[in-house]
């Protein structure tokens, strides 16, 4: 069981920091590990599969293999310790999908979390959406540190009383109990999907939400668990026409009529949901034109977004592809502002990493919370940070190892050819079944969570 | 002529990948397929338009027939309806091969050609297509000697005596291939078919990789019978395969037979009876599942709207990247 194996290292920070948005300045370091074994092996349902931070970066919330959601919350600064930074320490964990058994197709369907998506705080509970392949709930988390007593008809433990025994007659009280945090299912958003569920995104106008698979995108009501409304359908009439898919789509943040979707193609719709019921036609369509010195067999596959994602302001949306990520702006869409090369020297390997599979791997992106940073991960437990306004970058590395206590990460260097310098690896060198494909940003602050197969580790800037 | 190696790689890898996503828990994945054969259809196109007439195993008469095959083998080894090899002419066109250590380099197993590959190939392909082109150039030995002269790029008169023997036998993985129509359970045996076979095959231990590889194909089969430097890095990505009951892929990954194509191709039904043929025969593509059926349909259905290139050039750019 995970819970067993958590262990939470607590490491204070050391660094210098100037100018809080440069990269060039900032010096991460570790913050916290979660492990989830002790002995380095690793147990299939506890890879990370998902992690998202809520609305105000108070807590963060992990989906792994096994179906299971774990919740960090972010501890409050004590006025003692101000200098200490508030650290994220388990808050839930709770079972949210089960394996499940398609019986007219004989399918399993996998317990896998595929996405968390927060709905921001309306009170005192926090809601969140998570979802597999086929099936998204909303999970409603709330703590209860009060129990009633006195209760006339039962007992301390529960036991009804005989009545006869009763003589008196008393108004239970609330009295305060161990803070106890309860997770209840309180949606069950079933049976809308044929393909395989790869996002979910939360509309701004906090009623409604959207679901994408291969094919399709569903709108749905919070409310309303047996309807949706189908907005997007790509599938062609003669599935043997099929050549693209849609690989996944996000609301846009401040207007509820629009969203975008990416697909396989390496293109990126934006669609108004006010322009006609089903948005098969888009209003806008990012695509740039391929390069065609790059051409190969594999240019298709590594074509493919595997995650788009609006800025904050909004104007802006970033696409992740196999070997690079790209910033379009909304008001162009014949190519992207910035194109940033993740790991170009995958690109002489990519009829290997074809056969590894490791060429289909889907890595995530984010933005920080100015919106002048982005991540995304890397093999060898590599992620990478591009800061947009310098055009500087650094690699760093999510590692037990290279991780000690108050240590401020070193950035590491790939070395494509020639000498290879003391510190640099090589490429051959690369672990490519340590990929990191999810991460995460704090929405204000510089906070990161990283998730290294079955590892979680959070990374903090800090000020002297 | 390597593109045609690589390509004929290429199309077994994602044939196996396609089949082994039936297996894969959580049904099948609409988009790796069709990734997958998306792929599968780049690659076909460029064993098509590859003028080499090498692979062309061959009912028709007049193509060079394949070397006869070793009793016990199925007969079905070879596909019908293969498609005829281009014209002579197109031989002449034969474009030198880019890696011109080649022609030392195979019998060492092909690990040396990694230095003087060039391009961007990365290692592990490098050796794997010299590895694979030096079969192929034994492979053509018989022809292409008649047809070249010294510029023969893997020292075909060497392999001549075994390139016969050797060339055609379509390993143990078909007759395994038979067996996995039936069911994943029956991949196991087919497994222990492909085990390694014993190193003393017919081929002499120089010529370390490729001939054993025949040697293997022969016997039980592809990736473990060739425990060669020059296949090492094939070996690679084969221990990072999932573990899936049947290693298909591994033997389709290895293998320089079009045998086990053809019998993948058996296990599909029509879905890929034109994969590899030039013509219209693709006929009515069936859908093997809802999901991976329009994925697999696609290549057959290219094949037959589209005419048959003949010109390597714009692949060109292609071998670069390898």
């Amino acid at each position: 069981m995970i819970s067993d194996e958590i262990i939470v290292h607590k490491f204070g920070g050391l660094q210098l920091l100037s100018h809080p948005l440069s990269i060039s300045q900032k010096l991460f370091c570790l913050e916290q590990h979660r492990f989830s074994s002790l002995n380095g092996l690793t147990k299939e349902p506890d890879i990370i599969s998902t992690v998202e931070f809520n609305h105000t970066g108070e807590l963060l919330a992990t989906g792994d293999k096994g179906g299971r959601v774990v919740i960090f919350q972010r501890e409050q600064e004590s006025k003692n310790q101000v200098h200490r930074r508030g650290e994220y320490n388990v808050y839930s964990t709770f079972q949210s999908h089960e394996p499940e058994f398609d019986y007219l197709k004989s399918l399993e369907i996998e317990e896998k979390i595929n996405k968390i998506r927060w709905l921001p705080q309306q009170n005192a509970a926090y809601f969140l959406l998570s979802t597999n392949d086929k099936t998204v709930k909303l999970w409603k988390v709330s703590e209860r540190d009060k129990r009633p007593e006195g209760y006339n008809l039962k007992d301390e433990e529960g036991r009804l009383r005989d009545p006869a025994t009763i003589t008196t007659l008393r108004v239970p009280v609330l009295r305060p109990m161990d803070l106890m945090v309860e997770a209840t299912p309180r949606r069950v958003f079933a049976n809308a999907h044929t393909y395989h569920i790869n996002s979910i995104s939360v509309n701004s106008d906090y009623e409604t939400y959207m679901s994408a698979d291969d094919l399709r995108i569903n709108l749905w009501n919070f409310e309303i668990t047996n309807q949706s409304f189908n907005i997007v359908d790509i599938k062609p009439a003669n599935m043997e026409e099929l050549t693209e898919v849609i690989t996944a789509a996000e609301f846009h943040p401040h207007h509820c009529n629009t969203f975008v979707y990416s697909s396989s193609k390496g293109t990126i719709r934006l669609c108004d949901m006010r322009a006609s019921a089903l948005c098969d036609r888009h209003t806008k369509f990012f695509e740039e034109p391929e390069d065609p010195s790059n051409r190969s067999f594999f240019s298709e596959i590594i074509s493919s977004i595997s995650d788009v994602k609006f800025s904050h302001s909004g104007r802006y949306i970033m696409t992740r592809d196999y070997l690079t990520v790209k910033v379009w702006d909304l008001n162009m869409e014949n190519r992207p502002i910035e194109t940033y090369q993740v790991h170009d020297y995958l690109r002489s390997k990519l009829c290997s990493l074809y056969e590894n599979d490791c060429i289909f791997d889907k890595f995530e992106c984010v933005w920080n919370g100015s919106d002048s940073v982005i991540m995304t991960g890397s093999y060898n437990n590599f992620f990478r940070m591009f800061d947009r306004n310098t055009k500087r970058d650094v690699t760093l590395e999510a590692s037990r190892e290279n991780s000690k206590p108050r240590a401020i990460l070193k950035p590491r260097k790939v070395c494509v050819g020639g000498k290879r310098r003391k510190d640099e690896i090589s490429v051959d060198s690369l672990d490519f079944s340590k990929k990191i494909l999810h991460t995460a940003w704090h929405p204000s602050e510089n906070i990161i969570a990283v998730a290294a197969t079955n590892n979680l580790y959070i990374f903090q800037d800090k000020v002297n | 002529m390597e593109f045609k190696l690589e390509a004929h790689r290429i199309v077994s890898i994602s044939l196996g990948k396609i089949y082994n996503s039936r297996v894969q828990r959580g049904g099948i994945k609409l988009h790796k397929n069709l990734l997958v054969s998306l792929v599968l259809r780049s690659a076909r196109q460029v064993y098509l338009s590859d003028p080499c007439p090498g692979l062309y195993l061959a009912g028709p008469a007049g193509t060079p027939a394949p070397p006869p095959q070793q009793p016990g083998e199925p007969a079905a080894g070879p596909p019908a309806g293969w498609g005829e090899p281009p014209p002579p002419a197109a031989r002449a066109a034969w474009p030198e091969p880019e890696r011109p250590a080649v022609p030392d380099a195979p019998w060492v197993g092909g690990a040396e050609p990694t230095a003087t590959v060039t391009g961007a190939a990365d290692a592990p392909q490098g050796r794997a297509a010299d590895a694979a082109e030096a079969a192929w150039g034994r492979v053509e030995g018989p022809r292409e000697a008649a047809a070249r002269g010294a510029g023969s790029p893997a020292g075909g008169s060497d392999a001549f005596p075994e390139a016969p023997q050797a060339a055609r036998r379509p390993c143990a993985c078909p007759s395994g291939g038979e067996d996995r129509r039936g069911a994943a359970a029956a991949s196991p045996g087919a497994d222990r078919r492909c085990a390694p076979p014993p190193s003393a095959d017919e081929s002499p231990a120089p010529p370390a990789v490729c001939p054993r590889k025949r040697g293997a194909a022969g016997v039980g089969g592809g990736p473990a019978g060739c425990p060669a430097p020059g296949s090492t890095p094939l070996k690679k990505p084969r221990r990072n395969l999932e573990e899936q009951p049947g290693r298909e892929e591994d033997d389709g990954a290895e293998e320089m037979e079009t045998g086990n194509v053809a019998n993948l191709i058996s296990i599909f039904g029509s879905s890929f009876s034109g994969l590899l043929r030039k013509s219209s025969g693709g006929g009515r593509e069936e859908e093997e599942g809802e999901e991976s059926g329009p994925e697999a349909a696609e290549p057959g259905q290219i094949c037959c709207d589209k005419p048959v290139l003949r010109d390597m050039n714009p692949w060109s750019t292609a071998i670069v990247a390898f």
